[in-house]
């Protein structure tokens, strides 16, 4: 793997459109995520990477308060989209998370239809006035997540009854059915294979143009190949954030080079 | 070095040989499966042993003996006034009809030769049933035109009878039986010799009501099964709503926290409560303070329904939980509301679980009948209860207790009627499983 084949491109230009500022996250007593504060740019891959239970994915599901599940998380700190607070007591994280996309770490299909599976959102949300309407978006989403061609015969198949990878872009096809800005992918390839999995990070570039896309990776290679922007954490602090080239191959931080050369983690 | 090597030399072991380690092994798992199959071995014999000894009683009980007469219905004494209306026919009481039917089984048997000099008159008529005469003033009252005519009429025998054609009675017992006499038996006999005795399925067994000491034949389980159907119907309705709305509330919205840790191991407790208890909770709830009345269905179902709830609970929640958390939250990620989430995704997943549990504490309220006996449902009931709702209010019998009643008399033709409703009642029950295993099967989903 060659680290230097790092996508080059200029980030500078680009708004952001998260900003986290001093997040702390408690799990009852336990600090699980230490004053994270960091800006995800509009329209570009930003990856998290770290050693496990460092709290990379609990930030991550910060962002679309998917932490309000678990009863014991408290959230501190202001985390906001567009300039606004998303933890601010008048949102209705109902509709934060059909702005703010996710896609899990195991593809996790609805045991129902590839049709049903991405028209949910769409349904739910009302974004589809009639049956053409909503079709269309269920071709375009399938066709964003390079899932059309392969099931387009067969969408009333269910959707637990395809590969690992085709059940992981249907999750991304779900996903970006709503019509979300951001999208959160917690470790989205860890259960696929190499193909497969080559074929999601091809779709996350596709994806970018669009969205801006965080990931939470435990491969080094896949940061280094499908983000712009890499942070690293370790035990719950954002030990370093910056351009994903210069954190690879030139870390500020000893940790972030232990880590990236293989030495803690 | 030599000295190392000498001491290291392991000494050579055959792969053929097992040492006495893994023998010992070997020995206690071979114990171990022999105490599985001694239980398994236990359970069949005693599931055998029920089965021959409920259906070897029982299924007689599903035959009727009937003595088949030729009953000319005199307009004389059934229609004084000629006018076939059915309100002037009343007046003529099974008295009446008994006598007919005491000159048709004269003149029966008397056309087939039969000599019944050696019996009085009394015990003439004691060949058949009491009930006779009222199934016959039914059948008149019903068609008022049969009067004037000569009719073949299969009058229900005597228990005895009855019981000597099933070979329960026999001429020695009888001479130590004040109801039967030989002499009568012998008559029997004969009667059976010339065809006039048949005993055709036995229709009035799950069509009629409880019937008195005196008359087991005719004795049958309608009532009881209505008054069952009533009661599983109030404790479907009630129960299954009730039970899924705790349980969902409890498994995915309460707050995990002291109070509902204490509801959680109270409702456990709950499903162990002894039923007994259930039916004072019950004596004292709705029949002492709300006033409601005994013997009802209502009232049963009410504390079946009590006693069902622990049971769906357990189950709707084990349902609940066993639906992958993954799916929660790809409901969740894209932006499903938490109603949503579990209206939509995670209840049809529970579904089958859910069923499953409600029909296995449906059918255990069906099969019990401690607490009914409580709220007086153990009464003696000819009647049915009309249609419902008001019906649920009307006394009524339940299959269960139907089954203690009968054990509870004398007259062994009852044991019988016992075992032929256990019968019933395990029918139903079977189907119920069944229906709870297809329901698992059909709807059973991977993901």
């Amino acid at each position: 793997m060659n680290l230097m084949q790092t996508p080059v491109s200029d980030t500078t230009a680009l708004k952001p459109r998260i900003t986290a500022s001093g997040v702390q996250v408690y799990y009852d007593t336990n600090h699980a995520l230490k004053d994270v504060s960091v800006n995800i740019l509009d329209r570009t891959t930003t990856a998290f990477i770290g050693p496990s239970g460092c709290g990379k994915s609990t930030f991550l599901r910060c962002l679309n308060r998917m932490n309000d599940t678990v009863a014991s998380a408290r959230v501190e700190g202001k985390i906001l989209l567009d300039g606004q607070d998303i933890y601010d007591k008048r949102v209705d994280p109902v509709q934060l998370r059909a702005r703010i996309g996710m896609v899990f770490q195991k593809p996790n299909p609805f045991p129902k239809s590839i049709y049903d599976n991405v028209a949910y959102g769409p349904r739910i949300h009302g974004l589809a006035r009639n049956k053409a309407e909503l079709d269309e978006i269920v071709e375009t989403s399938l066709r964003r997540a390079a899932l059309w061609n392969e099931v387009k015969d067969r969408l009333s198949a269910p959707g637990t009854g395809l590969s690992g990878g085709q059940q992981q872009r249907l999750c991304i096809a779900r996903a970006v059915a709503t019509g979300p800005e951001v999208l959160l992918m917690d470790e989205p390839c860890s259960a696929l294979d190499p193909i497969a999995t080559a074929q999601v990070e091809a779709l996350i570039d596709e994806l970018r143009e669009q969205y801006s896309v965080v990931i939470v990776t435990h491969s080094m290679q896949q940061a280094a190949r499908v983000s712009q922007k890499t942070a690293f954490f370790h035990l719950g602090n954002l030990v370093e954030y910056g351009d994903t080239q210069q954190i690879f191959t030139n870390p500020q931080d000893p940790r972030t080079e232990s880590y990236i050369t293989g030495r803690i983690g | 070095m030599t000295e190392i090597s000498q001491q290291a030399e392991p000494p050579v072991k055959s792969l053929f040989e097992s040492d006495l380690r893994t023998r010992r092994r070997n020995a206690a798992e071979t114990r171990f499966r022999l105490y599985g199959m001694a239980a398994v071995a236990m359970g069949i014999f005693a599931l055998i042993f029920l089965l021959v000894s409920v259906l070897g009683n029982g299924v007689s009980s599903f035959r009727q003996t009937s003595i088949e007469l030729q009953v000319t219905l005199d307009e004389a004494v059934l229609d004084k006034t000629g006018s076939r209306d059915p309100e002037v026919m009343k007046k003529v009481t099974t008295i009446g009809y008994g006598k007919i039917l005491d000159q048709a089984l004269a003149d029966t048997l008397a056309a087939h030769d039969i000599d019944v000099s050696a019996l009085t008159p009394k015990q003439l008529s004691g060949m058949k049933s009491d009930e006779a005469p009222r199934r016959l003033r039914d059948l008149v009252l019903a068609d008022p035109s049969l009067v004037g005519q000569t009719i073949t009429f299969h009058a229900l025998a005597t228990s005895r009878i009855d019981g000597f054609e099933k070979g329960r009675v026999t001429m020695e017992s009888a001479k130590l039986d004040s109801n039967i006499s030989v002499e009568q038996l012998e008559v029997a006999q004969a009667m059976k010799d010339k065809g006039l005795l048949s005993m055709p399925f036995n229709w009035g067994f799950f069509t009629s009501a409880d019937a008195s000491e005196l008359r087991p034949e005719a004795a049958g389980v309608g009532v009881a099964m209505l008054g069952s159907l009533y009661m599983m119907l109030i404790v479907l309705v009630l129960s299954l709503p009730i039970g899924v709305a705790a349980s969902i509330y409890l498994e995915e919205l309460a707050p995990q926290n002291r109070w509902t840790d204490i509801i959680e191991v109270n409702i456990a407790n709950l499903a162990a409560v002894p039923a007994i208890v259930y039916g004072i909770l019950a004596l004292a709830l709705f029949i002492n303070f709300l006033g409601l009345p005994q013997s009802a269905p209502m009232v049963g179902g009410l504390v079946l329904t009590l006693m069902t709830l622990p049971t769906i609970i357990i189950a709707t929640r084990a349902a609940l939980k066993a639906v992958p958390p993954s799916i929660r939250d790809a409901a969740l990620g894209v932006g499903a509301s938490r109603m949503q989430t579990i209206f939509h995704h995670v209840l049809p997943l529970a579904m089958p679980g859910i069923l499953t549990g409600t029909i296995l504490g449906l059918a255990r309220a069906l099969g019990e009948s401690a607490p009914l006996l409580l709220i007086g449902m153990v009464a003696f009931v000819k009647d049915y209860p009309s249609a419902p709702p008001a019906g649920l209010m009307e006394p009524a019998s339940a299959l269960p207790v139907q089954v203690y009643q009968w054990t509870q008399r004398a007259d062994p033709a009852f044991v019988e009627r016992a075992s032929g409703a256990i019968i019933v009642l395990l029918v139903f029950l079977v189907a119920m499983n069944a229906t709870a295993i297809l329901l698992r099967r059909r709807f059973e989903r991977r993901w």
